[in-house]
């Protein structure tokens, strides 16, 4: 009987993994064949900066572009920002006051990305364009900082976790050893957390590169390089915004709505590509209390 | 064994709900259209309750693409249908139907209005969007750069405004800064900076938000008045379209004949826009 049921819950434990990974190669796949179009009849000239679905110009640069800089200042705020604050809570602070100041910050996850987007375009946007004294406080860089704020809750909650994982008896023996609470966390709990870090910044870094709404609202949606390169107080576009924009006016089928999709596999396939980069570099260092 | 009848009683209802199902008419498309058909919609089902009517936004190109695709029984369309869009669904038979007249209106940050430029001719307008002038000096307003605001590609208003404009309803506006897309989105783009130029319906303006007059080429100023709309005195004018797929049948045809009916025309005019068959 006992082992019956064991059969069940082995193959219910397996097809559900099964299932999980169907759905992501099934994703893969849906994007390839919708794409295959606008792969097949633009080719190479996808990789070019001229976005005219008018003239059948289907350049994607300028959205990879503004889909780099909006995460890339989104993680450089929010990785040192959420690591430190992530070892004040598990390390530095009580923890009495730790589940408090923990579940406020995790309400920063719950709150839906659209009021993100509101309250960058009221309050997030006026402010760059008065203290920059810019055109339109609709940039890459408001995006990016609005991302930051999103992303934090995550890099937390995870990093957090993966301090407070490690074993108590650590800290004891480093603590015997005459270590000071400074080169505790140093030299022996960042060492072992590090492999979990990681896959919080991971985590973090998928939900930048796909959150559409928010940044839809504030990145200003235009399909132009900034100039010069590095003005990432300028309007732009990113890979989300343009989708989020603009699918809805395509007819199904047609080589605007492919380009579209083809965007969608690119993102898709970075994220692919990053999340097989991080789980190999992993392996080296496994966790040492398991 | 508690939450399990919980459960169940949960699905009954769900079950139930849903065998109720209304009939239902969809709606969606022009952001310029939509505040007739919404509060027409809540009138109309005033006298037929037991019909549903889902309004929804996303520009005149949602429109006529959902429409293509069946997903709605009416396009809101405040332009003409493209070619391109007729060639896209051969299976489709659009039936427009005009059910008011509306002007797209070049408007300014109410700083730039009140500095003194209150009428552009067409040119003027159409160099700032090429990007040739750049600041409002130029044009005899304040020392401030201007800040230039395009609207999505398939949007009735930038399609009717490009093309009295810049001539070509899908022309590349070189100088444009954002990119935005509902009038909504536009209207606030504009309140928030004080030296923006965009394009509206009409029926959008208010304090903040100052509509341009148009200098003619013999030297006469235009208006954005309603009666220079109904007069066609005003170079940017469009018909206000509701879109069907074949002959409207059914609800739908109730409906658009309601829309049609002076007490429909009348809601028309309380948004801002002027009644067909005047």
């Amino acid at each position: 009987m006992l082992g019956s049921t064991n059969k069940i819950g082995k193959y219910y434990v397996y097809s559900s993994t099964l299932i999980s990974a169907f759905v992501v190669f099934l994703i893969f796949i849906i994007l390839l064949l919708n794409s295959w179009e606008a792969i097949s009849t633009i080719g190479l000239d996808l990789i070019s900066l001229s976005w005219n679905p008018a003239k059948g110009e289907f350049g994607i640069i300028s959205m990879l572009y503004g889909t780099f800089v909006v995460t890339f200042i989104a993680l450089v705020i929010a990785i040192p920002l959420g690591t430190f604050t992530a070892i004040f809570t598990s390390e530095i602070l009580a923890s009495k006051y730790r589940f408090v100041v923990k579940s406020v910050l995790e309400l920063l996850a719950g709150i839906p990305s659209i009021i993100y987007g509101l309250i960058g375009i009221a309050f997030l946007s006026i402010w760059f364009q008065d203290l920059f004294d810019l055109q339109s406080g609709r940039t890459l860089f408001t995006a990016g900082i609005l991302l930051s704020v999103m992303i934090l809750p995550t890099i937390i909650t995870l990093t957090d976790d993966a301090f407070h994982n490690i074993p108590e008896k650590y800290r004891e023996t480093a603590k015997g050893l005459g270590l000071y609470n400074s080169e505790i966390i140093k030299e022996v709990l960042m060492p072992i957390a590090r492999a979990d870090v990681k896959s919080a910044i991971l985590l973090a870094f998928g939900r930048a590169l796909g959150e559409t709404m928010a940044v839809m609202l504030v990145v200003g949606s235009i399909d132009k390089l900034p100039s010069p390169l590095l003005n990432w107080l300028s309007p732009g576009q990113t890979v989300t915004s343009k989708l989020g924009r603009e699918i809805a006016e395509t007819s199904f089928r047609s080589v605007h709505f492919s380009a579209m999709i083809f965007m969608g596999l690119v993102l898709f396939s970075i994220v692919l590509f990053l999340t097989v980069l991080a789980q190999n570099s992993s392996k080296k260092t496994e966790r040492l209390y398991e | 064994m508690k939450n399990t009848y919980t459960l169940l009683a949960l699905l009954v209802c769900f079950i139930l709900t849903s065998c109720n199902k209304k009939q239902a008419i969809n709606i969606a498309g022009s952001t310029s259209v939509l505040p007739i058909i919404s509060v027409a919609a809540e009138e109309f089902r005033k006298t037929n309750p037991e019909l549903n009517i889902i309004v929804n936004e996303g520009g005149s190109g949602v429109g006529v693409n959902q429409l293509g695709e069946g997903k709605l029984d009416i396009g809101m369309v405040s332009r003409d249908i493209t070619q391109e869009e007729v060639v896209a669904y051969p299976m489709v038979n659009f039936n427009p139907i005009s059910i008011g007249k509306d002007a797209v209106v070049p408007v300014v940050s109410s700083e730039i209005y009140n500095s003194g430029i209150t009428s552009l001719t067409l040119e003027e307008i159409a160099k700032i969007y090429s990007g040739e002038f750049r600041n409002w000096n130029e044009l005899g307003g304040p020392d401030k750069e201007i800040l230039v605001i395009d609207k999505e590609a398939s949007r009735g208003t930038r399609h009717v405004f490009m093309e009295t404009v810049l001539g070509d309803k899908e022309a590349i506006a070189a100088g444009a800064d954002l990119v935005l897309g509902s009038n909504n989105e536009e209207q606030t783009a504009i309140v928030q900076s004080d030296a923006a130029i965009g394009m509206l319906s009409n029926a959008w303006l208010n304090e903040d938000v100052k509509g341009l007059s148009i200098k003619m080429l013999d030297g006469t100023i235009i208006e954005p008045s309603l009666k220079n709309i109904i007069d066609n005195k005003f170079p940017i004018t469009r018909d206000l379209l509701i879109v069907t797929n074949g002959k409207p049948t059914g609800a739908v045809k109730d409906f658009i004949e309601y829309l049609l009916s002076s007490e429909g025309q009348i809601i028309v005019e309380e948004a801002g826009y002027v009644r067909i068959n005047q």
